[in-house]
Order: structure tokens, then C-alpha cells, then sequence
């Protein structure tokens, strides 16, 4: 990050942007709140955007139903949905699943939603490699979205009688005889409060409370004979709790807010230097006092001084990487083949590497994710099953009017890359868009190319 | 000029840098010297996924209880690549038979562990993790292998790039998955590569626009740039070194024969990778398991007959072990559709010049056994500690969590 976190003053930090003379409102601005919120903005958004200012712009990612006017889109999108969905569960293969999702990431209309699911889905990670079930997975994949913008506390109490959560954490039965540590361990570790802010004690009686936590048939069942309806005391309460006490108790405590303030600060913010307890602080009470409402949150955190402070200081996740690309030049391809390779750059969606999650920032990069990051968007940009909305990509230069090499270079940095390239590095870029090969299209895909193999477009 | 410039500048030009990048490769023979201050022997993994035979790998042909067992499937006295005047090997496996006779392969008898458990996944599970039981308060989304405990236990913070390479498409095994240490999965040389399709003026104006210099100041987009500088040179350098890579050993055209070439070639470009891993699946023989059994058999023993010329022909042989294992064996008696079902105790081989070549252990009582499968006498773990502590040189008690008796399966 640009700014000194350590003199940061957190109630300036979190205060709405306003746009000035040091830091006027522009498509590259634009552009950064698009890839942050969303995956990516198309020429066309960014000179909406502009017009309507960040608030507005802001707003109508927050709710694009309403604000927009576009209700029509979003059912076609549904409707669209809907059937592939049945095709996924019909379906034996699980790595359909994949394809499903970042086919919705590319097409929805709501950005922000599928983002914030993105996130929770790295927040609960559960993987199929081991769950097995497109349809479990794909029920947790809606709750997931149902309560992405939503409210934390019910999610929690949802995905504590997830089917697919449930067997992947081996909690299927749960018997007073022996009750299974690992929800209740996952549960404070890494779902709610972090390490270091609950005991190993904790952690065993926590376990009785959600003994007689079955499945059966795949779903959720309350065995009543297998509950320990005794006496538990964790976290400083003692009574007859069960799992949803379990749950409530969990998140009355003071790190709870904290834990899920600080992870949506570095998901929507930044990954590194780590952000201040003190600057976490005005998110965590917002949390805290609105009943752990995600949306308003992530609004605030949208429209802060220091998310726009923020331009190029995260490191773009592969998914981020390749939907943000096909978003901007309003590409659709192969979803298959792109999971499939998303999955070799390590980000394989519903195949995420353990109940950690992604690691996410530097850890997304070496030499042969680096390399296959540019090879990858050559694949987009060269290949022929990738089909553009505007027809190919000089109809994409043309409708933005862009013609000169050097414009057409400025154009694509703009619209693909969050930091500035070094003058020297612009100029081979525009020596190479002035000599020839191949017919327009080619020469633009060649130039993306070219910029994909930059040390700035992996940063968002 | 401050330090981070003059490093900097130095990688760009492509010299001998200092740079502290924590990814691939950079700076092939400099790493290549420091490692072998320490140790710079190798591991060749080649995981036999489906539990192979042993029975008709390692054949005991000189016991009745044998023929008497596999009716069919049977390997007659006069097929059998005779050992000695009970056991031999399976007749796919001339390759391997030329190993042992040049005094390069020792053959592990009787090796499980106890209580086996007969689901693929779950005795996987525990060869990959070397752990008998998940602790119950092990989350088994946590797991870690054998081979990723002792990465980040000897080489993490290292600096040392690609400590571990995993080659082929299937899943990252759990092997290698350890907590700090990430080991890449490559599927082929071709993907280590910034393709071009053969533009000459691409590859120079993404060249010429990444030797250009970045704000200092910007410490992320200096690893940034710095990585993608040594992604570059080392992908080029690792093409230069493959594509100049030539060697009179003819590979058979199988898969896992292409992916030992790879290691032969990657091993000879200089790469600091201590532990390569491949895998050759298809060995869940239920039925008509004799054609199939025996492609897979020659499959290996050609492959790796091929990779042990290959790695002495570039003088690497001393340097290279190689250790083969499956889940485990099948059941001693045939079943009804000409297969065998999942079964326990199975032999295991370490190839190479290192290793103590002969018949290590004796083979397995075939009438004195536990629910009709052969009994292990030696547990699997204590073959990885003599491998973690003797040719890896880590203390296995770091690996595995105690100490176990070790084998002697390496010359001295």
C-alpha cells in the first residue's frame, strides 16, 4: 500500500471518498472499484461510472436490480442459470461444478455478489475432492450466495447443518459417547474467531453441544438420544447449550467482528502490510452493532479513502485474473478448460486446498504460475472458442474509438492493468503494436498477451 | 545506487543475482553449489496407485501354496525371471531383472503396516501421510505427507526453489502437500514455457518491457517484477537445458516413461528439486487381471530401466534413488473373474546405484496370514526413515513423529 497504515487515521481511513484535485474521479478509479468489487468493468462501464461518480457507481454494485433498470437481464441470467444447474446436478462429474460457477462470475449481473460468495466460499472452504456431491456442493454454494451480503450469524448456524460442510469436516454422526472435536474446533479457528482467542477446553465442550448432529439422507437431523444435554461451559458461559447456543455464544465474543472485519478488509483491501487492530476497530463495532450485517460493511469498505488509497496493492488471484479479463472485453469461452487451468494456477473453485482456504496474496505467485498466467490469457485472447460480444476484438477498439498504436496501448492498460507501466515499458508495448503481423484482432489479443506477461497486471 | 536497484539490475541483465525471490529456480548453479555443501541426493517417488500384486510382481513360484492359490493366474516356474529357487520376477519385468543383475535394485519383501485397511483411499491416505490414524483432533482437511513434512522441515526458508516437483495430471498427491512448503504440479516441460507460438517480436517487446526498471518504493510490484524476470530465465533456461538435452537411451513411448524422461532431463538442467514424484495408476486388477498386470509391469520395469541408463549415462546415478509403492497387495487367492481383490502386505523397490541390491527380508508366509491376505513383517515406515535419514539426511523422527528401526536398503 501507497499510504503509512501505521498514521492512518481510522476515521478518515473509513470516511467515503470524496473525488478532488489530488484525486480526481477517473476510468482508472473506476476501473479499480470494478476488479475490487466485482472481477472487471467492460470500456462502456467505466465511462458510465464516470458519470455517475463513485457513490452512484458504487450503489448501483451494491444493487444492481433496482438501481440499474436492468431487471430484464437478471432473469434472462436466472432463467439461463437455472438450466445449467439442472445440467450440473444431473450430471456425475463434479468438475462441471466449477465450470458452473465461473460461468455465473462471468455473465451475472451482479458483480458483487458473486465476489462476496467467492469469498465466504475461501471462508468455509470445503472441497469436492472430498464431499464428492455436485448437489451437496452446489447447496452449500447457494447458502453461500444467499447470505453473502446478508447476515453472518444466520449463515453460520446454516453452514453448522451443511451437508457438505458436515462431511467434509467428518462431523456426519456426532455422538455424546464421543463427540468430534472438529466442527468446534474449525468452527472458532477459522470460521469465527481466529487462533489464540478460545482453549483447547473450549473447544471439547463447545463439541458436546452439537453432539447428536447427524445427517441422514443427506440432510440435517437433530438425534435427540445422541445429544449430551448436560451442564457445558465455554467462552465464560455455562448452561444446557446446544449447537445454535454454541453458535450465538461464539459470536457475542469481542474477536468474532474482528476476525470477519479484518478478513473482509484484506479481501476487498489489502492482503499486506497487515491492517492495524486500530483500523479494523470502526469496522468490527459497525459489524458488532448491526447484527453482523455483511452488506453495509462491505458498502463502507467500498466507498472508504482507503480502498481507494488501495489501487495495485493485491495480488489478483487467478480467478480475479481470468473472469476480469473476459469480463472486460465481454468474452465467453470454454468454462471447462478455463477451471481446469484455473485449477493448475491453484485457484480451483469448490477445489480449494484445505479448510484453510487460499492463502492468497504472494502465495499465488511463482515461476510456474507466472508463466502460466500468461499463457493462459493467450489461450483467451488467441483462441478461437472464445466468442466476443461487440464480434471480435477490434469491434471492441472500435466501439471505444480507439485507433493509433499508442492509443490503443493507453486504452488497454487502462481497462486490463491497475498500475502504471514504466515509461520504457509503454513504448515497447506501442513499438510492438505499430509493427505487423497478422489482421487487427490478432494484433490486439497479441498486445493483451504482452501486457499479461507484465508484473502489473498481476496486481488489482 | 541503493541495493534493492543494484540487485535488481543485476537480475535484469540476467547475471549472477542475489535476489531473494521465493519462487522458482533463479539462478540455476549457484543454487546447485550451495545444496551440494549439504547434500544433493535425489528421490524419485513412482506411486503404483490401485494396489499392485505383489504376489505377481515378486512371484514365490517355488511354493505350492502359490500355484495352488492362482489357478489361473498363476506364473509357471519356466516364465518366472528366477531370482533364486523360490522367488522371482514377474516375466514383463527384464528391465528391473537387468537392475538387479547389475546390482542396482533391492527388493523389499513382506512391507505393510498393521490392522491394514483394505479401502484404496483410506490406506493411501495413510502411505501419504505415514500415519496410522488421523490424531482425533486432526482435522483430516490438514493432513500433511510423509514428503511434505520433511520439506518444510529441511528446506523451508531455504530460499531454495521447487524443493519437490510433482509431475503428471493427476491430483497433487497428499505426499508432498506439507504446511509451509507449496510443491507445484507440472504437468509437462511444454506448460513451463512463455509461449509464443514462435513471435519473435512478442517475446522481445515483453522482454524489453520487463527489463525496464520499477519503482522502488513499490515493494510488491518489485517481487513482482523480480518474479517475473526469474520465471523467464529460469522457464528459458530449463527449455535451453531440455531442448539441448540429448541421450542415446531409448524411452519407451508409455506415460510414466515420458514423465521419468522429464525428471532425467530436469535433474540434469541443474534444478535443486531434492524429491520428484510421478505416479502410474491402474492396478485395481478385479478381473482378467493377467494382460492387464502385465502391460502395467513392463510399463515400470521398462521405464525405469531406461531412466536408470539415462541418469548414469549423464552421471547423475549416484546421486539418484528411486522407490517405488503401492497401497497395497491383493488377496492371496484368485477370485472368480480372474483378479485378485484388495489385499495387505506387498514388496517395495529402491532402484539405483545406491541402493543395497539384493532380496531384503523374506517373502511373506503364504499359509500362515490374516483374513487370507499376506502378513507385513516390516512396517513401511521404517523403509521412509532409512530414506529420510540415510539418502535425504533429515532426522525421520521429525517426519514421522518417533524413531523406527531402519533398513539397511543403501550400499555404504
Amino acid at each position: 500500500m501507497a499510504t503509512d497504515l501505521s498514521k492512518l487515521d481510522p476515521t478518515r481511513a473509513w470516511n467515503a471518498y470524496e473525488p478532488g484535485k489530488s484525486k480526481p474521479w477517473t476510468r482508472r478509479m473506476a476501473a479499480h472499484l470494478y476488479r475490487r468489487a466485482g472481477f472487471g468493468a467492460t470500456s462502456e462501464q467505466l465511462d458510465e461510472a464516470v458519470k455517475l461518480g463513485p457513490a452512484g457507481t458504487i450503489k448501483q454494485l451494491m444493487n444492481p436490480k433496482t438501481d440499474s433498470g436492468d431487471t430484464k437481464e437478471f432473469k434472462r441470467f436466472e432463467t439461463e442459470m437455472e438450466l445449467m444447474t439442472q445440467t450440473v446436478m444431473g450430471g456425475e462429474e463434479s468438475h462441471q461444478l466449477a465450470a458452473w460457477w465461473l460461468y455465473r462470475m462471468v455473465a451475472t449481473p451482479h458483480q458483487l455478489l458473486e465476489k462476496t460468495t467467492l469469498f465466504w466460499h475461501g471462508h468455509f472452504a470445503t472441497s469436492a475432492d472430498k464431499v464428492r456431491d455436485s448437489d451437496l456442493m452446489m447447496r452449500q454454494n447457494e447458502l453461500l450466495r444467499k447470505y453473502a451480503l446478508g447476515k453472518f450469524e444466520p449463515l453460520v448456524q446454516q453452514m453448522s447443518r451443511d451437508a457438505a460442510m458436515l462431511y467434509w469436516l467428518d462431523s456426519t454422526t456426532n455422538r455424546k459417547a464421543r463427540p468430534n472435536e472438529n466442527y468446534g474446533r474449525e468452527l472458532m479457528e477459522l470460521f469465527c474467531l481466529g487462533e489464540g482467542n478460545y482453549t483447547e477446553k473450549d473447544i471439547k465442550e463447545v463439541a458436546r453441544a452439537f453432539t447428536g448432529w447427524e445427517l441422514r439422507r443427506d440432510r440435517f437431523k437433530f438425534n435427540q438420544y445422541q445429544h449430551d444435554d448436560g451442564l457445558k461451559s465455554f467462552l465464560g458461559s455455562t448452561g444446557k447449550f446446544n449447537g445454535d447456543d454454541a453458535v450465538r455464544i461464539v459470536l457475542e465474543q469481542p474477536a468474532a467482528p474482528r476476525f470477519i472485519a479484518t478478513k473482509l478488509v484484506r479481501y476487498f483491501v489489502s492482503e499486506e502490510p497487515p491492517i492495524p487492530a486500530r483500523l479494523i476497530e470502526p469496522i468490527a463495532k459497525q459489524l458488532r452493532q448491526n447484527s453482523f450485517d455483511v452488506g453495509p460493511v462491505v458498502q463502507r469498505i467500498l466507498s472508504s479513502n482507503l480502498f481507494f488509497d488501495s489501487v495495485g496493492a493485491k495480488v489478483r488471484s487467478p480467478v480475479e485474473l481470468a473472469i476480469g479479463l473476459l469480463r472486460a472485453l465481454e468474452g465467453r469461452g470454454n468454462v471447462t478448460q478455463l477451471a481446469g487451468a484455473l485449477g493448475r494456477l491453484g485457484q480451483g473453485v469448490f477445489y480449494p486446498p484445505s479448510v484453510k482456504g487460499w492463502d492468497g496474496g504472494r502465495t499465488w505467485i511463482d515461476s510456474s504460475t507466472l508463466l502460466g498466467r500468461a499463457n493462459m490469457v493467450r489461450s483467451i485472447v488467441t483462441a478461437n472458442n472464445v466468442r466476443f460480444k461487440a464480434g471480435s476484438l477490434a469491434a471492441i477498439a472500435d466501439q471505444a474509438k480507439v485507433n493509433q498504436p499508442d492509443q490503443l496501448v493507453d486504452w488497454l492498460l487502462e481497462l486490463l492493468v491497475a498500475v502504471p507501466l514504466p515509461d520504457q515499458s509503454r513504448t515497447a508495448l506501442i513499438e510492438l503494436a505499430s509493427s505487423g503481423g497478422g489482421d487487427r484482432s490478432e494484433q490486439i489479443g497479441r498486445l493483451i498477451h504482452a501486457i499479461s506477461a507484465q508484473p502489473e497486471f498481476q496486481l488489482c | 545506487m541503493n541495493t534493492t536497484r543494484r540487485r535488481f539490475m543485476q537480475t535484469a541483465a540476467g547475471s549472477t543475482a542475489l535476489v531473494s525471490a521465493p519462487n522458482f529456480l533463479l539462478n540455476l548453479n549457484a543454487h546447485a553449489a550451495l545444496d551440494k555443501q549439504n547434500n544433493d541426493n535425489i528421490l524419485v517417488v513412482v506411486q503404483l496407485s490401485g494396489g499392485n500384486d505383489g504376489l505377481n510382481t515378486v512371484v514365490p513360484y517355488g511354493d505350492d501354496s502359490y500355484n495352488k492359490n492362482r489357478f489361473t493366474l498363476r506364473i509357471a516356474k519356466q516364465q518366472v525371471l528366477k531370482l533364486n529357487n523360490y522367488i522371482g520376477l514377474h516375466p514383463a519385468m527384464t528391465g528391473m531383472k537387468e537392475l538387479y543383475d547389475e546390482g542396482k535394485l533391492a527388493i523389499l519383501q513382506g512391507i505393510g503396516y498393521p490392522n491394514p485397511n483394505r479401502s484404496h483411499f483410506a490406506s493411501m491416505d495413510i502411505w501419504h501421510t505415514a500415519r496410522l490414524d488421523a490424531p482425533e483432533d486432526t482435522n483430516p482437511a490438514r493432513r500433511t505427507g510423509w514428503i511434505g513434512r520433511y520439506l518444510d522441515g529441511a528446506l523451508s526458508g531455504k530460499g531454495l526453489d521447487v524443493p519437490a516437483l510433482h509431475l503428471g495430471s493427476d491430483r497433487q498427491p497428499l505426499a508432498v502437500v506439507g504446511q509451509d512448503v507449496r510443491v507445484p504440479s507440472v504437468q509437462s516441460l511444454e506448460g513451463f514455457k512463455f509461449q509464443t507460438g514462435g513471435d519473435q517480436k512478442l517475446a522481445k517487446a515483453v522482454k524489453a518491457a520487463n527489463t525496464v526498471a520499477r519503482p522502488a518504493s513499490n515493494d510488491l510490484l518489485n517481487f513482482m517484477h523480480r518474479s517475473t524476470v526469474t520465471a523467464m530465465d529460469s522457464s528459458k533456461q530449463v527449455q535451453d537445458a531440455t531442448r539441448n538435452y540429448s541421450t542415446p537411451v531409448k524411452y519407451p513411448g508409455s506415460g510414466l516413461a515420458k514423465k521419468l524422461k522429464t525428471v532425467a532431463q530436469l535433474i540434469d538442467a541443474g534444478l535443486t528439486t531434492r524429491v520428484y514424484y510421478v505416479t502410474l495408476g491402474g492396478f485395481d486388477t478385479h478381473a482378467n487381471q493377467q494382460q492387464a498386470h502385465f502391460g502395467l509391469l513392463k510399463q515400470l520395469s521398462d521405464a525405469v530401466n531406461a531412466f536408470m541408463k539415462d541418469i548414469t549415462h549423464h552421471g547423475h546415478n549416484k546421486r539418484v534413488l528411486l522407490m517405488s509403492f503401492s497401497e497395497f497387495g491383493r488377496r492371496i487367492k484368485e477370485n472368480a473373474s480372474r483378479g485378485t481383490d484388495h489385499g495387505a502386505a506387498a514388496p517395495m523397490f529402491i532402484l539405483g546405484d545406491p541402493a543395497r541390491s539384493g532380496i531384503i527380508g523374506a517373502h511373506p508366509s503364504l499359509t500362515n496370514t490374516q483374513q487370507g491376505d499376506l502378513k507385513e513383517h516390516t512396517d513401511f515406515r521404517q523403509v521412509y526413515a532409512s530414506v529420510l535419514d540415510e539418502w535425504l539426511r533429515f532426522d525421520s523422527r521429525k517426519v514421522l513423529g518417533r524413531k523406527f528401526t531402519r533398513l539397511d536398503v543403501l550400499d555404504t
